[in-house]
């Protein structure tokens, strides 16, 4: 309808009158209600915050966190500047964490299924029956034998009770990283006899060699290696030099004083042929080395290593010039290093070069992690992949029954080619403890949600430890957000959950506990016991100020306590030739994204919205590719990708040409490509673990994940990269209008 | 005659003019002092914040709560019921709980007594009705009004609440309200509080309440 002038005034007078004239009428009867609570807590003051200690378990690693509360709700998070491994610093991750808490996709209630299959339909029922259900599920095993616990990395008293729990009820358990880490700690084992990773005092290091491992953006620990990175750079002593060796150009690499490209899988052989320069320039400290390690380097020598790994011969002698008479040297390898056929070998001999400089112990070295306080505490170690496969040769034949799920999303995170997306089918009984549907969670037939981060209790003895004894504490810092929907709905903590189905089914867990509350103040008892440590127990007058302290402080320390551990070197080994799967003509290097690590985190918008700190890529999944290659097959950003790998598996991904990436070398982000995964999550972008060839560590088992050639063609679509960088074109230049440039004064345009 | 010019004998309505006359002169009348009291209605609610007619002593609230009782004869002090007053924006209404700690000993017998523990065993609120607010567009703090009096008048907080809201103890003697009815004294409007300002040396930019 036209409105002319004349009828607009009259509409605006006529408002405006009425305006005023209801004004005076007053406000709103709901604008003027105001509830009182039926009971506040003595320390909520409206506009004034809280902040409470928690901490956040990440991967191999945690962080000391404070969360800020305003009346009772989460509303910021910072770094807990007490915390012995972040000190105050904290990760993108665990900011997210509110959302993890928000999320509008939280399961909120136990559910059972009632459709097919990751039809996604279920039904709400109660803990009461939920409880019952898994209890009657392990009262009709056949075989106990049968019954398998899936669980990522877990430490601390969780552990203990999921040890427990898997123990008294004869089920097995087995632990699941989509990119494990079995590599590592079997290296560090090897190298050390340390079943936990050592802390690295890159704060004090004046060198450090990195292998592979994008230490400052996703590998083990990142936030504590910034931290520490930041001192390395700008602290108290001279600037350290980083040099970085890795076949991608990752954000570490981005960062170090020089970037050493290396064919995959050849980073082992570059530390040997380090180790043989040292040698032979009698630079090697022997101190843990015997003559037949050392005439295990002699084969590596800098022409022949030179001539596979494509490192020239003068990069090799100058690194082992520098790493030899730099005052604390310090060597890394991780992640794409050991994600090969001989992952394992490539550590040993990286980590050895630790030795070479013997640098354990001593400042801008390894410092070793000692034994927990608590025995039984210290976190368990990685399943590898090879077990992972015979656990789903089982399933294949039917020789599992049930299957119980916390954290371990398999779908997801196996290779297709593996087969258990064909023959999960098989298990009669999938339960998930998971609070927001997964790849996993929504193929499973009951679901008991736990409780999220910020609504739980925990104790954490990180398997990266900050080289003295610790045990963080996690208390809940809001209620349960589905707390209102009631006693027998809403979430549980996973613990509470184990240990009230156990006595469903009348079987004593032996905690001498209720809840997991009360398991936990017993541990804090025993710290209290010790008399010892940063939060010393025999200042306490009572046992409950103790634990008020330790919750306030988020955990319990002891920076004295350190570890004396002395250990067999188990020596060198030689470095096999790597071996690749299928006969593509580039190497695909997954790597972790720095805003999802394995893929867990993709259901948190924060972490979608979070620029990949290279190509500042958000939400999709694109391919890093020499710029030069893409040009000669044609190819531009944003071109549609497929990427095929030789057994016929194949994703696609958006093009991302850069100079940076070496010809013949494919780098594509894992974490997404959710079937399910909430609204923010589900069917956006590839997952490239699913096209991994089975290609395996000949001795310890780990996925050799760095290891596929594949092929690429572009499927002749295009599709804009969503990114930051150069998302604001430039500004149309006028050439009437010059911008005129002054320096020193002077105009050299004269107008 | 030109035309137009009164006539005087033309003006001799006839009877049926003069019943539409008295008619339409009663309704005129109506209107006119239907438009006196709406203008009287609004610009004293404009000016005053309460309107000088037609407004009600405060609101009814779902509990009597004689403030007499508690203030003028057990001499219980503002802030302790009033617990934020002193310490944020809000001064808040007592959380039921903080009720029943006398209560759950005292006043077995009276209506709003037995309704307020009904309702807090039932773990459910009470829905007071606000008498005083500042629209929203105005961060209004308790805390710092109170420190301010407080320390320059060298009184207790609790002596400074009446500089705007009236008396309330005695609100029922002072302005004959009924039921313990708390009624807003002041206007509590933008001039108010500016005169208010002005007359302390306290800031009147823009963003010291509009933010």
């Amino acid at each position: 309808m036209p409105l002319t002038r004349r009828q607009f005034l009259t509409l605006m007078g006529g408002s405006a009158g009425a305006a005023v004239l209801f004004q005076a009428c007053g406000i709103p009867e709901k604008e003027l209600l105001i509830d009182s609570s039926v009971e506040m807590p003595e320390d909520l003051v409206t506009g004034l915050d809280n902040w409470y200690a928690t901490t956040f378990q990440d991967g191999l690693s945690s962080q000391g966190i404070v969360v800020r509360i305003m009346e009772g709700r989460a509303k910021k998070v910072e770094g807990n500047t007490d915390h012995p491994l972040n000190r105050g610093a904290h990760s993108a991750q665990a900011e997210a964490m509110l959302q993890a808490l928000y999320h509008p996709d939280r399961i909120s209630s136990p559910l059972v299924r009632t459709g097919t299959r990751g039809s996604g339909q279920f039904r709400e029922i109660s803990w009461e029956d939920a409880i019952s259900r898994l209890a009657s599920v392990f009262d009709n095993l056949s075989d106990s034998n049968k019954a398998l616990m899936l669980s990522d990395i877990v430490n601390g008293n969780e552990k203990l009770i999921l040890d427990k729990f898997v123990s008294t009820t004869g089920i097995r358990q087995v632990t699941f990283e989509p990119v494990e880490h079995t590599n590592l700690l079997k290296a560090v084992d090897h190298v050390f006899g340390q079943k936990n990773i050592p802390d690295f005092d890159i704060d004090n290091a004046s060198l450090i060699l990195s292998f592979g491992c994008d230490f400052l953006d996703t590998w083990v620990s990142p936030t504590r290696y910034s931290r520490g990175y930041g001192e390395f750079r700008q602290g108290h002593h001279h600037r350290g030099k980083l040099i970085h060796i890795e076949s991608r150009f990752s954000t570490t690499a981005a960062n170090a004083d020089e970037w050493v490209y290396v064919n995959p899988g050849t980073e082992g052989m570059v530390a040997m042929s380090i180790m043989h320069e040292m040698a032979s320039h009698g630079e090697i400290d022997t101190a843990h080395f015997s003559q037949a390690d050392l005439s295990k380097i002699e084969k590596y020598t800098p022409e022949f290593v030179s001539s596979i790994s494509g490192v020239s011969v003068e990069t090799i002698q100058h690194i082992a010039e520098e790493f030899s008479h730099s005052d604390h040297s310090l060597a890394i390898g991780g992640d794409s290093a050991s994600a090969h056929t001989n992952g394992l070998q490539n550590l040993i001999a990286i980590y050895s070069l630790n030795l070479a400089v013997n640098n354990i112990g001593k400042s801008g070295g390894l410092i070793f992690n000692p034994e927990p306080p608590i025995t039984g505490l210290e976190s368990n170690q990685p399943n590898s992949s090879q077990e992972l496969m015979t656990i789903v040769d089982e399933i294949k034949s039917g020789d599992i029954e049930l299957l119980l799920v916390k954290d371990a999303d398999l779908y997801y995170g196996l290779p297709d080619s593996m087969g258990f997306k064909n023959n999960y089918s098989n298990v009669p009984m999938i339960v998930s403890f998971g609070n927001m549907m997964d790849d996993t969670t929504s193929i499973a037939d009951l679901i008991l949600p736990q409780n999220s981060l910020f609504e739980d209790w925990g104790t954490d003895v990180p398997l990266a430890g900050p080289g003295y004894q610790t045990v963080g504490f996690q208390q809940p810092v809001v209620r349960p957000y589905f707390e209102s929907r009631g006693q027998n709905l809403g979430t549980k903590g996973f613990s509470d959950v184990l240990m009230t189905t156990a006595q469903v089914m009348n079987v004593d867990l032996e905690l001498g506990a209720d809840t997991y509350k009360d398991v936990l103040q017993n541990t804090a008892r025993e710290l209290y016991e010790l008399n010892r440590g940063d939060i010393n127990g025999s200042k306490y007058s009572s046992f409950q100020s103790f634990w008020n302290a330790l919750l306030a402080r988020g955990g319990w320390w002891d920076h004295n306590y350190k570890s004396d551990h002395s250990f067999d070197f188990g020596g060198l080994v030689d470095i096999s030739e790597p071996s690749f799967h299928g006969n593509g003509s580039f190497h695909l290097i997954p790597f972790y994204s720095s805003a999802f690590h394995d893929g867990k985190y993709a259901y948190l918008p924060w972490m979608q919205n979070l620029p990949d700190p290279l190509s500042t890529a958000v939400w999709e999944t694109w391919v890093e590719m020499n710029y030069k290659e893409a040009e000669s097959m044609n190819i531009s950003e944003g071109d549609v990708i497929e990427i095929r790998s030789s057994n016929g598996l194949m994703i696609k991904a958006l093009a991302w040409p850069n100079p940076a990436t070496p010809p013949g070398i494919l780098g594509v982000p894992i974490g997404q490509g959710h079937r399910d995964g909430g609204r923010y999550s589900s069917g956006r972008g590839s997952n490239v673990l699913s096209i991994l060839g089975l290609n395996f560590d000949s001795q310890t088992g780990a996925l050799a994940w760095s290891a596929t050639k594949v092929n690429i063609t572009a499927s002749g679509e295009n599709i804009r990269l969503p990114k930051l960088e150069n998302s604001v074109p430039d500004f149309p230049r006028d050439e009437h209008n010059h911008v005129v440039e002054i320096t020193n004064g002077k105009s050299d345009k004269g107008h | 005659m030109l035309p137009g010019d009164f006539e005087f004998k033309r003006l001799k309505p006839s009877k049926k003019q003069m019943i539409l006359l008295s008619i339409v002169g009663f309704f005129g009348l109506l209107v006119f002092t239907g438009i006196v009291i709406v203008l009287t209605f609004v610009l004293t609610a404009w000016m005053n914040g309460q309107p000088i007619i037609f407004a009600n002593e405060g609101p009814e609230q779902p509990i009597v709560f004689p403030h007499k009782k508690h203030v003028e004869e057990l001499g219980m002090d503002c802030t302790f019921c009033h617990r934020g007053v002193d310490k944020e924006a809000a001064a808040h209404v007592p959380t039921t709980g903080l009720c029943m700690t006398c209560h759950s000993a005292v006043g077995d017998g009276l209506d709003g007594i037995t309704k307020m523990r009904s309702l807090y065993e039932d773990d459910r609120s009470i829905h007071w009705i606000r008498v005083h607010r500042v629209p929203d567009h105005v961060h209004f703090v308790h805390e710092a009004h109170i420190r301010y009096f407080s320390e320059k008048e060298g009184v207790e907080a609790s002596a400074v609440c009446s500089k705007c809201h009236g008396d309330v103890a005695n609100m029922e003697e002072v302005h004959g309200t009924e039921d313990g009815r708390v009624k807003q004294v002041e206007p509590l409007k933008m001039g108010h509080c500016v005169d208010c300002h002005k007359q302390h040396n306290a800031p009147t930019d823009c963003a010291t309440c509009h933010y």
